[in-house]
């Protein structure tokens, strides 16, 4: 009995250090490139005849220094978690959902349009619209799914081409039935009830959207790693040949995967929506979708990894705006910044080029299984 | 030992392989409770199709498939291991474990649906793991280590690791399709004393193997396959030539 015990407590101390490499092993590539990526852009700052320091410290002090900065930063972050989410979930079944774009804008339009409609259930609205985006952007998200699945139409391509198909539907109808009063193309506005309150405390714009987004990469986080279709998801995505031989459809959670995806995404757009903007103008805010995938493959598509992969492009944005006030070095800095990250957390050769072999057995293995390489 | 009640059968079965062609061409059998029946056969004919086609992992094109008298032809891989069908398949790397799940997720492959594993949509990790470290001492996989990536596992104690997974649910019906290949000697006799005490307690055991001396040292009966057909039947004791004369389609035409 007490061995017994005693064996427990030893497989639960290991599993104890399993965790704690498996997180140090994750970590290692995001934080090498973030460096590499600031000593490149250090490179860039001199040339253009500005002290890095200066720079950097303004960078930093603009996207955390503050609380009027952090506010920025999260509000920047909140859409990239949803969408980077969307990316991860449908990563983890193996498939690539380049849809974000599309989705999020669905999901606008739909909280755009139901916000305005269900304006006179004053803060009952606010869930039954977002309900509204969940449902939308499932269907949305199905799309490509049906058409990988029992058509054999590849994801990336479909889910590309469905982008410009969501973002002009959208268009059309903000621009159409749902068109306000007065010369700017876009949406009426939500009335005040119906919008998503903010969190205060000096944090400006941010609201509880961003609590919304943590519940969501909560949820993401259950439903891969303790529901039947999430296992099912991880299996199809880790061997479909397996995963058929243990019974389960491939197809079917091809088509859930990418539906669960878009659902997360039009979440997203729907937050932006009833939280930032209160209408849908014409232009809406772009690239939201885009840089989720870079969200993703830096979280390694996992729920922890998007939220913080999101506040590191949340924060970039945010402080390159003070960078930008501060010293003469332009606000591109940032999407140098991030684009090098990228480049790098991608190149995984590069990257054991420079940390050597060895540091990358280590990390290496779970690595090439985010990326599927 | 005196074989029961038929506990697997197959009639006239037609399947079609990957590319189309028939591979298995009007196959009848029957596997009984308490018998190990082999199949015989050079690779790549009909045999792999056979088994998947038993197993309901491929489609039928023609004939039918019965587990214990009820027809299953058009049930899934999930409906037949439901009714106590066990099936380790030839190719472990890419069909029998996700490589890169661990140990106790490759456990629960097929019954992480069920009881206790799962309950009203959500599945339990600390109970597989638990189940899967009992399964993997039992079979005395190596490293017993229910967290460990199954891919890490040499090919001998990944087979070791399904052959746990298959034969813990105590089904009544076991295919194995070349359970030993490419696996150590240690390894193989352990798996050869498992299919043993299956037997011996009454299951029906359907072994496809390329091994002649593997298929002979455990067979009751042997069916030899030829170009998708059954070329002949023979006992245990038939010599390599009338076994290689089958083989190569020069038996006597008979049908099983």
């Amino acid at each position: 009995m007490s061995e017994e015990r005693r064996e427990q407590e030893g497989s639960l101390q290991s599993r104890i250090i399993q965790v704690i490499i498996g997180i140090g092993g994750a970590l290692v590539f995001p934080v090498i490139a973030i460096l590499i990526s600031f000593v490149i852009g250090a490179v860039i700052v001199l040339a253009t005849g500005n002290n890095p320091l200066t720079a950097y410290s303004a960078l930093i002090g603009g996207a955390f220094g503050s609380a009027t900065g952090l506010g920025r930063t999260l509000l920047y972050t909140t859409p990239l978690i949803f969408t980077g989410l969307a990316v991860a979930v449908a990563f983890r079944a193996g498939l690539f959902n380049i849809g974000g774009e599309g989705q999020l804008y669905i999901g606008a339009i739909t909280a755009a349009w139901l916000g305005v409609s269900l304006g006179g259930l004053g803060v009952a609205a606010i869930p039954l619209a977002l309900a509204a985006c969940v449902v939308t952007g499932f269907m949305w998200g199905a799309i490509p799914g049906v058409l990988k699945a029992y058509f054999g139409a590849h994801e990336v391509i479909t889910t590309i081409m469905l982008n410009v198909i969501a973002i002009n539907l959208a268009y059309y109808l903000a621009q159409n039935p749902l068109r306000q009063q007065g010369p700017i193309p876009g949406t009426e506005s939500v009335p005040a009830e119906v919008r998503i309150p903010l969190i205060g405390i000096g944090l400006g714009r941010t609201n509880y959207g961003l609590a919304i987004a943590l519940l969501a990469a909560l949820v993401v986080y259950l439903l891969l790693w303790r529901t039947r279709l999430g296992f099912r998801i991880r299996a199809v995505g880790l061997s479909p040949g397996a995963a058929g031989y243990a019974g389960m459809s491939i197809g079917v959670n091809t088509v859930l995967a990418l539906a669960i995806g878009g659902s997360f995404a039009a979440l997203g757009g729907g937050v932006e929506i009833l939280g930032v903007y209160g209408n849908m103008d014409v232009p809406f805010v772009a690239n939201l979708g885009f840089s989720g995938i870079g969200v993703a493959l830096l979280g390694r598509n996992h729920p922890v990894g998007v939220v913080l992969g999101a506040l590191l492009f949340g924060g970039l944005n945010s402080g390159a705006q003070e960078m930008q006030f501060a010293t003469d070095v332009p606000l591109q800095l940032a999407s140098v910044l991030l684009a090098v990250i990228l480049l790098l957390v991608t190149a995984t050769r590069l990257v054991e080029f420079i940390i050597g072999k060895r540091a990358r057995a280590l990390a290496g293995a779970r690595l090439e299984k985010g990326l599927g390489g | 030992m005196e074989a029961g009640e038929p506990r697997l059968a197959a009639e006239g079965l037609v399947v079609h392989s990957n590319t189309g062609a028939t591979a298995v061409d009007g196959v009848s059998l029957e596997v009984r409770a308490g018998e190990i029946l082999g199949i015989a056969g050079v690779d790549g004919n009909g045999q792999t199709e056979l088994a998947e086609a038993l197993a309901g992992v491929r489609a039928v094109a023609g004939g039918g498939v019965h587990l214990d008298g009820e027809d299953v032809t058009s049930s899934g891989a999930d409906a037949r291991q439901g009714r106590g069908l066990a099936y380790v398949p030839e190719d472990r790397g890419s069909k029998g474990l996700v490589q890169d799940f661990s140990l106790y997720e490759n456990n629960a492959l097929k019954t992480y649906d069920e009881r206790p594993f799962s309950r009203w949509g959500w599945i339990f990790p600390s109970v597989m793991r638990r189940s899967a470290a009992e399964n993997l001492r039992a079979y005395d996989v190596r490293p017993a280590d229910p967290d460990a990536r199954a891919g890490s596992l040499s090919g001998g104690n990944q087979q070791k690791a399904i052959l746990a997974r298959e034969l813990s649910g105590d089904p009544g019906v076991i295919i194995a399709s070349q359970p030993t290949r490419g696996v150590d000697v240690g390894a193989i006799e352990f798996i050869h004393r498992r299919l043993l005490e299956q037997r011996s307690e009454g299951k029906a055991i359907l072994l496809i193997s390329l091994e002649l001396e593997e298929i002979r040292s455990l067979s009751d009966r042997i069916l030899v396959m030829y170009a998708g057909r059954i070329a002949g039947e023979v006992g245990p004791y038939a010599t390599d030539e009338e076994l290689g004369l089958l083989m190569a389609g020069r038996g006597a035409e008979r049908s099983a």
